[in-house]
């Protein structure tokens, strides 16, 4: 029925999501000892917060500086959802992306004719915001106090007799696990299709981009809010594996942290959010050791270093070795690859032309 | 009475902000990037002071010396760090901004480690004192402040306007391609707009001292009211700005007096983001260009 | 290009997970069910502190008492000879943050755990707590339910929300004569509880809350609070519920604008310990005058206690010590005391022995700790695992001494 060329680029390009697959499927016997585990499934939380932001800035090159909101207000839905009006977890997991998904799409239609530091702004202040309603709307969210007692999501029957505990760390590494991979699929879909070339084609020149026309709005519509999705059900998630919300948890570090990986691994590519998101969260947890203050300082340290040297992130530096390793190469070492990082250098215009 | 009381102490504060915010719009109208570090630059500068004071028994005037000294040195050393290298290489225009942002966690950590996280007092002979004005008071030290930065903006004023380095400046603003044909050398000017607006936000950190607590994360705190303050004034635009951190302050006054404390936050953010929504060009706007 | 790319992703994908893999098995150790400990092992403390960020503050102090406490107890010999051995871990003030440094030490093989300061990351890690066996005194946490019946592997050392807003309510009413206040509060749980419970009893006790006003902690300028206070009229008095530096800035502008007796009103300042000494020094002169506050041990008449305390952390650190500090290096040396007299450093063992500690005199005063029972314990005021003498009222004389109040 397909062509055995078609057979094989399929196994090809699906291979790396079954040996993720099978990788998480094995971490919970492999690592052992909670406090690894929790960085395992904060890690598998980050690198869809990544992927979703990655979308935004790095496909379709708009400086979303906020993205921490949208985990914050996806968070707070399912929680109080689940705690205040006793919802069904999973019900509560959907309208939470829902609820986020909405706020996105509001975010965008505010900033639509911004671009560059101004849409930048605008995102931060929107972050704040949020911030600010968390802390401060004491009736729903109950501010600084917090949202404590927030349920686990249900235990998951599995065939044998046995069930999906989700008192224990390992399920909730199953279920971020299974959520990233999906997460990663679907986000490849769109970047692999007609969808991605429209995004791009709204990074590298807009103007162009809607003289073909192409719907640079309603594009730029779709990328909020589907990273918004994502970033919502990646809320409830959290929330649901926490227990307990606080609003210091969606200041703006979250979402400085966020832009970290995505730059540090690489904007614009697949992988690049992945990476950056586990090395940006286990590499902090290894310092541990080495003192709190370290940490941070290594932290801002890699960060700028990594902007000032490795402009296209880790997987810059992959390709570049990759390159150089490859004796009968004929590639030139600085052909960009073939989903290129940046947002191109546009000349500062706050507003856009039409 | 309360309502004059609270909007004196708007303005007041509000120049303060002025101050740092200023520092900001220049880099911006400049280089049209923003140095997410500033604030850091505050932060170092007031421990600078602090430490000039415990330390070494400097007179208050002279620690505001060195806290204004310490920030044009960091603001050149970004200059050469980060922004020149990044210009050189012409890579896109988030880079620099997410560079600053790794500077910031960095010099918060790195004072974090050296100073400790207890808050420490910078201490100004002015602040036990009040001046009264009928019913209305103000201490020693926020007269002082506002008068300081009334200075500041006058001079600034002059300079970019009557100056031949300012109108430089200005020049390289609006467009650093004919600048540079019509002989300017952009590098100095850029250099330069890192200088003062660094200075400033030293300037900032040694008057602003006394009134704060002088701890690793004080930078943080003023930052992002910093950049609503620039948005809502017009990036660029020094006239907006001053306008813009006056209204902000007096904003922060009234609500805290007659409403929530906590609301200020959350009504100069809808502000921010009203302006953007509909006027992103700041609302102060004197001429609808892109760069000052 | 698609290809390499992909496989990349696997790749990675599976040599972090691998990397944490093999983190995991050789830290793990024992971080299985307490019971499996050697009991034998020497007492280790794991301190889950908030150690950087915005809480560093809290945690670099407790840290420092509780280092002092380990030191002098093994410069003395020890717990049973052996060396009493601390691991720190950071909490950053939260309670993901702390539930995560819990599980570190515990996998470490603490035997017992002090932490949090913050109250939300205390209520974060003791799930973790209650799962593996160990148990905490916590130094700074204030909010009540940390300490609810049914929790029976937490304790605390720093008198709750109730201990304090309670008494300076009613000694405001009673000793002062208030009749009117208004109340000031960081938002933050703490502040917002200790405020609440202030209003309570001072309501109870017949007084008048003219207003609540919160703030977040990274308000700088107090003129406009100050102002509004000012406007309120005939205020008595005015608990204030901050950390120093917010305290600082607030009394000198509560001063400025001729409120408190400081600045020529009428006025009193009312506070917790969250103040430490040496506050006086850091305000503008004569401005903190007529300030009544709980502090943690009498400065006037300390008990041999405090005294060597003092002396003490000067020596180490030079600087004087908070309440933090003080309430940690009690904390440390009552888990020391705990293990003298219990017959194992196995957790459960520690805990129990821990429960039978009666009056236990430390800096902050004297301390016991009592099984929470639902059945027995004197719901909901008293529902605490602790009797604890140690509230103190000094007031702040003109001129900055102190005056110790016989309350």
């Amino acid at each position: 029925m397909f062509s055995s060329l078609a057979r094989q680029q399929w196994v090809r390009s699906s291979l790396p999501v079954l040996v993720a697959a099978v990788v998480i499927m094995t971490a919970p016997s492999l690592v052992t000892g909670s406090f690894w585990q929790r960085v395992i499934i904060l890690a598998l939380f980050n690198v869809v917060l990544a992927m979703s932001l990655n979308l935004v800035i790095g496909y379709t090159g708009l400086l979303a500086l906020g993205h921490g909101a949208f985990l914050g207000i996806g968070a707070y839905t399912s929680a109080v959802l689940t705690t205040t009006y006793e919802w069904a977890f999973w019900a509560a997991f959907f309208v939470a992306g829902i609820t986020a998904a909405a706020c996105g799409l509001l975010l965008a239609v505010i900033t639509l004719r911004l671009r560059g530091h101004y849409l930048a702004i605008a995102t931060l202040g929107f972050a704040v915001i949020v911030y600010q309603v968390l802390m401060n709307w004491i009736d729903v969210t109950r501010g600084p106090l917090g949202i404590p007692g927030i349920p686990t999501p249900p235990n998951i029957p599995l065939g044998n007799g046995t069930e999906l505990d989700f008192g224990l760390p390992a399920a909730h590494i199953y279920l971020a696990g299974a959520f990233a991979i999906v997460c990663y699929v679907l986000i490849r879909r769109i970047v692999n299709s007609p969808m991605g070339d429209a995004l791009r084609a709204v990074r590298e020149d807009e103007i162009s981009a809607k003289s073909l026309g192409i719907r640079t709005f309603a594009w730029k519509c779709f990328a909020f809010t589907v990273a918004a999705f994502a970033a919502g059900l990646t809320g409830s998630l959290y929330a649901g594996y926490m227990g307990i919300l606080e609003p210091s948890a969606f200041v703006l570090t979250v979402s400085f942290t966020l832009l970290a990986m995505v730059i540090v691994g690489g904007a614009g590519t697949l992988v690049g959010p992945v990476i950056g998101a586990l090395v940006l969260t286990i590499v902090p947890e290894a310092l541990r050791e080495v003192g709190p203050e370290y940490r941070m300082i290594l932290y801002g340290l890699a960060l700028t270093l990594v902007v000032l040297f490795f402009p296209q992130g880790l997987v810059g530096i992959g390709a570049a070795l990759r390159s150089r390793f490859r004796s009968s190469s004929r590639s030139k070492p600085d052909e960009p690859p073939s989903d290129s990082t940046g947002t191109g250098f546009a000349k500062e215009v706050p507003v856009d032309a039409s | 009475m309360t309502l004059l009381q609270l909007v004196l102490n708007g303005l007041v504060q509000g120049s303060l902000y002025v101050i740092v915010a200023l520092g900001l719009t220049l880099i911006f109208g400049v280089l049209v990037k923003i140095n997410f570090a500033h604030a850091e630059f505050l932060m170092l500068a007031a421990f600078a002071g602090v430490v000039s004071i415990d330390t070494f028994n400097l007179s208050y005037g002279v620690s505001v010396l060195v806290a204004t000294l310490v920030g044009a040195s960091l603001g050149v050393a970004i200059e050469f760090g980060i922004f020149r290298p990044l210009r050189k290489r012409r890579t896109d225009e988030l880079r620099p901004l997410v560079a600053t942002v790794g500077v910031s966690i960095l010099l918060q950590n790195l004072a974090l480690l050296y100073f400790g996280p207890n808050p420490r007092q910078y201490q100004s002979p002015y602040m036990q004192k009040t001046i009264e004005l009928g019913e209305l008071y103000l201490s020693y030290q926020r007269a002082i402040v506002f008068v300081v930065a009334v200075a500041a903006i006058c001079a600034l004023f002059v300079f970019l306007r009557r100056t031949a380095p300012g109108r430089a400046m200005r020049a390289v603003s609006q467009d650093s391609d004919a600048a540079s044909l019509m002989g300017i050398n952009v590098s100095r000017i850029v250099l330069m707009t890192f200088v003062i607006g660094s200075a400033l936000a030293g300037l900032g950190g040694g008057l602003l001292g006394p009134m704060l607590v002088i701890e690793p994360t004080v930078g943080a705190n003023i930052i992002v009211l910093s950049f609503a303050i620039v948005v809502i004034g017009g990036f660029g635009n020094v006239n907006g700005t001053v306008i813009a951190g006056l209204l902000v302050g007096i904003i922060e006054s009234l609500v805290t007096g007659y409403l929530e404390a906590g609301l200020s936050s959350l009504a100069i953010f809808g502000v921010l983001l009203l302006t953007l929504a509909v006027r992103p060009t700041g609302l102060i706007a004197e001429r609808v260009e892109q760069n000052v | 290009m698609r290809k390499p790319r992909s496989k990349t992703l696997a790749a990675v994908v599976a040599g972090g997970l691998m990397l944490t893999g093999c983190a995991g098995t050789t830290s793990s150790g024992s971080d299985d069910a307490a019971g499996e400990r050697d009991s034998s092992a020497p007492l280790h403390i794991g301190a889950v502190l908030p150690l950087s960020g915005d809480g560093a503050y809290f945690g670099v102090a407790g840290r420092k008492g509780i280092e002092l406490a380990v030191e002098q107890a093994n410069a003395a010999g020890g717990v049973n000879g052996k060396d009493i051995r601390v691991t720190f871990s950071d909490s950053v003030c939260e309670p993901s943050g702390a539930k995560q440094a819990a599980e570190k030490v515990i996998s470490d093989g603490v035997n017992a755990i002090i932490g949090d300061e913050c109250s939300s990351a205390t209520l974060g890690l003791m799930p973790v707590l209650e799962q593996e066996g160990v148990a905490t005194i916590t130094p700074g946490s204030s909010a009540l339910a940390i300490t609810d019946p049914g929790n029976d592997w937490t304790f605390r050392i720093m008198p709750n929300e109730v201990m304090q807003g309670a008494d300076l309510a009613e000694k405001a009413a009673d000793e002062l004569g208030a009749k009117t206040a208004v109340i000031l509060h960081e938002n933050t749980d703490a502040g917002i509880g200790n405020a609440e419970v202030f209003q309570t009893f001072f309501e109870e006790s017949g007084g008048e809350v003219l207003d609540v006003i919160g703030f977040d902690r990274e308000v700088q300028d107090f003129t406009s609070v100050a102002t509004r206070v000012a406007a309120l009229g005939d205020v008595d008095v005015i608990p204030t519920y901050t950390l120093e530096g917010q305290g600082v800035n607030i009394t000198n502008a509560l001063a400025q604008a001729n409120v408190t007796k400081g600045g020529g009103g009428e006025a009193i300042q009312l506070g917790t310990i969250w103040l430490p000494l040496g506050f006086e020094d850091k305000v503008a002169e004569n401005a903190a005058e007529g300030y009544v506050r709980i502090v943690q041990f009498d400065p006037n008449d300390p008990n041999d206690a405090a005294t060597s305390f003092l002396a003490d952390f000067q020596q180490k650190y030079d600087e004087i010590p908070n309440h933090i500090s003080a309430h940690a290096f009690d904390a440390a040396n009552v888990w020391i005391e705990a293990a003298e007299k219990a017959d194992s450093t196995d957790p459960t063992a520690l805990r129990d022995a821990l429960l039978e500690i009666e009056g236990f005199t430390g800096v902050t005063g004297t301390v016991t700790f009592e099984e929470n029972d639902v059945e027995t314990c004197s719901c909901p005021n008293e529902r605490q695992n602790i009797e604890l003498d140690t509230i103190h009222y000094i007031e702040t004389q003109p001129g900055g001494d102190l005056n110790s109040l016989a309350w």
